[in-house]
């Protein structure tokens, strides 16, 4: 057996996980294993208890991670021979028209994976304590994910990313004050040119990835430490704040980290922080998370993987002309996730429609868990807040069904059934 | 206050780690301001002023402009929507520059017609010397406030926005 052998044993070292301290020996001692709790509350192997929404996320960053990985093999950022690039791609690399497909409708997808996740959090209530900062860094993701779009949107060089590229960069000079230096900062000049191009590209394979992981990283942790929404009661408590009532100060609390409880006694670290003693409490209806949920996130994996590489055989990602600054095409639209942004343009003043209204929305999702502080994440409790969620929700779905469906050439009213002129 | 020492060796390291911060954002902000550009293009001789009939909109491909005739005056206009940077075509059959990105329409002389562009079409200083127009591309000028309008120039047809969508 290759798991008796002592080479295998110095690797991994924990026992067999057939039994149940082998599994919670593995989820302690092993880092992949680490990052799921030993167990885990039966609610979660129900699919509907989190859409696997965030799981699926973290499968598509893994996805687009890998295929970027080999597109980058075959890039070179450069005006006069990234378009040669992407004709070379389709018509000498083994495979490569069909990663760069997955490569860009699996980063669709996970612009719709990372939407719905907010969705279903927000729903949820996941955001209240004491996961209020847990929630802001989602956003960030969410905020990266973009990023991440709009920057690898431009690297192919043809008609369709210059064009959407001019448009998003040129709402950055409306930021007042600063909007003419952060410009000049992304494109390293006024207009896209070279050092555009080479700018978005290693925020893109580089920067942003960091930033992503690191981030990712945090958020997982989070989740890890303060437990899964899904087996919470649904009234929030803080344990944090509860545990504070238990304790006093220490006597010289400068010269140590220890904590004293009401009755005297030092701790140090961990507190136990249920009201009755361990051996008194009903057991807690758990699963192992091996085999019982990973094995469902095996199969949510695969099935995510089963989709991308079934668009990217079914569609071709889109190669427009190659990029050409004379000459905008009819009409030019931005990708579906800001077209909606692209619809409000063209209504309002572009301070407006494409710096104060976008600014106001990521500000207000940040400042969301602190300003709702009502720690019922029952729906009958939180009516204001579902209402008004839901309505800047449905408001920017419309706005981007117009603007995806219904425009033409010069931004002019079309039906959709007379000439349908979508951008994937 | 016993804690003098420790008080004010926080305060150092805080301070020292601002100034790593600031200093790691000035540098970075040095190296990654754009490189001084090369120049766009200085003066550029063009064709005598007969050769720009009144209502024509001529592109002059080096400097991305157009050079018209609206109101009995010759306009040179930069090629860019003052809005978000889209390349706006001329319409010969409006006789008006239209942009597909947000639909701004603007007259022969660049002045703002409708759509969401804060102003009129930026523009760059044109002289007519020794019987040649010359416009200086290193001056771009902005384009005409919303509402400024000096010149009555009526559409002359349909758009060419409405008839690609129809």
């Amino acid at each position: 057996m290759l798991q008796e052998t002592a080479v295998y044993r110095s690797i991994v070292r924990t026992p067999s996980m057939d039994s149940p301290s082998g599994r919670a020996l593995h989820a302690f001692g092993n880092v992949f294993m680490h990052i799921y709790p030993v167990r885990v509350p039966r609610g979660l192997l129900r699919f509907r208890s989190t859409w696997r929404l965030g799981f699926i996320s973290s499968v598509l960053f893994g996805i687009l991670f890998i295929t970027g990985l080999y597109l980058m093999f075959f890039y070179t950022p450069s005006v006069s021979i990234a378009y040669g690039d992407m004709q070379q791609l389709r018509a000498q690399v083994g495979f490569g028209q069909l990663i760069r497909n997955v490569h860009r409708w699996g980063a669709h997808l996970m612009v719709l994976a990372v939407i719905l996740h907010l969705v279903r959090v927000f729903v949820d209530g996941g955001y209240k304590a004491p996961r209020q900062f847990n929630w802001v860094i989602g956003v960030g993701l969410m905020v990266i994910t973009l990023a991440y779009s709009f920057t690898g949107y431009l690297l192919p060089w043809d008609q369709l990313a210059y064009w959407a590229v001019t448009v998003g960069s040129g709402l950055v000079k409306y930021a007042p004050g600063i909007g003419e230096a952060m410009r000049d900062f992304l494109l390293g000049g006024e207009t896209i040119g070279q050092a555009a191009l080479l700018r978005f590209y290693v925020i893109h394979v580089a920067v942003l990835t960091l930033a992503f992981a690191m981030l990712m990283a945090v958020h997982l942790w989070r989740v890890r430490k303060d437990g899964l929404v899904v087996g919470d009661p649904p009234l929030a408590h803080d344990v944090t704040a509860r545990a504070a009532d238990r304790l006093v100060a220490s006597p010289d609390s400068a010269a140590t980290d220890a904590v004293w409880l009401a009755d005297g006694r030092r701790v140090l670290g961990v507190i136990d922080t249920a009201e009755v003693p361990a051996h008194a409490r009903e057991p807690a209806d758990e699963v192992f998370s091996w085999p019982a949920l990973i094995i469902r996130h095996q199969v949510v994996a695969l099935a995510v993987c089963a989709l991308v590489l079934a668009l990217g055989i079914a569609f071709e990602a889109p190669l427009r002309e190659i990029a050409n600054p004379n000459l905008t095409p009819e009409p030019s639209k931005a990708p579906w996730y800001f077209v909606g942004l692209q619809e409000l343009l063209a209504h309002f003043d572009p301070l407006v429609a494409g710096v104060l209204a976008p600014g106001a929305l990521v500000a207000a999702l940040v400042a969301l868990p602190y300003v709702d502080r009502n720690p019922s994440r029952s729906p009958r409790d939180r009516k204001v807040a579902l209402l008004l969620f839901w309505a800047v929700f449905i408001g920017l779905v419309v706005l981007t069904i117009i603007g995806a469906f219904f425009r033409g050439p010069g931004w002019g009213f079309v039906l959709p059934w007379e000439h349908l002129y979508f951008e994937p | 206050m016993d804690q003098t020492r420790r008080d004010l060796l926080e305060a150092g390291w805080n301070v020292g780690g601002g100034m790593l911060l600031a200093a790691a954002g000035w540098t970075s902000y040095v190296a990654l301001k754009p490189l001084a550009s090369a120049g766009g293009g200085g003066v550029l001789p063009l064709l005598p002023p007969d050769a720009y009939p009144e209502g024509s909109a001529t592109f002059v491909r080096q400097g991305r402009l157009f050079v018209t005739r609206a109101g009995g005056e010759l306009h040179a206009v930069s090629q860019k929507c003052p809005h978000l940077g889209c390349a706006v075509p001329f319409c010969e059959s409006s006789g008006q520059f239209e942009c597909p990105c947000h639909g701004s329409v603007f007259n022969t002389a660049g002045e703002h017609v409708s759509g969401p562009s804060p102003r009129g079409m930026d523009r760059y200083p044109l002289q007519v010397v020794d019987g040649r127009v010359l416009v200086n591309t290193t001056v771009l000028e902005e384009g005409f406030p919303l509402g400024s309008k000096k010149f009555d120039l009526p559409s002359r047809g349909p758009s060419c926005a409405t008839e690609k969508a129809g």
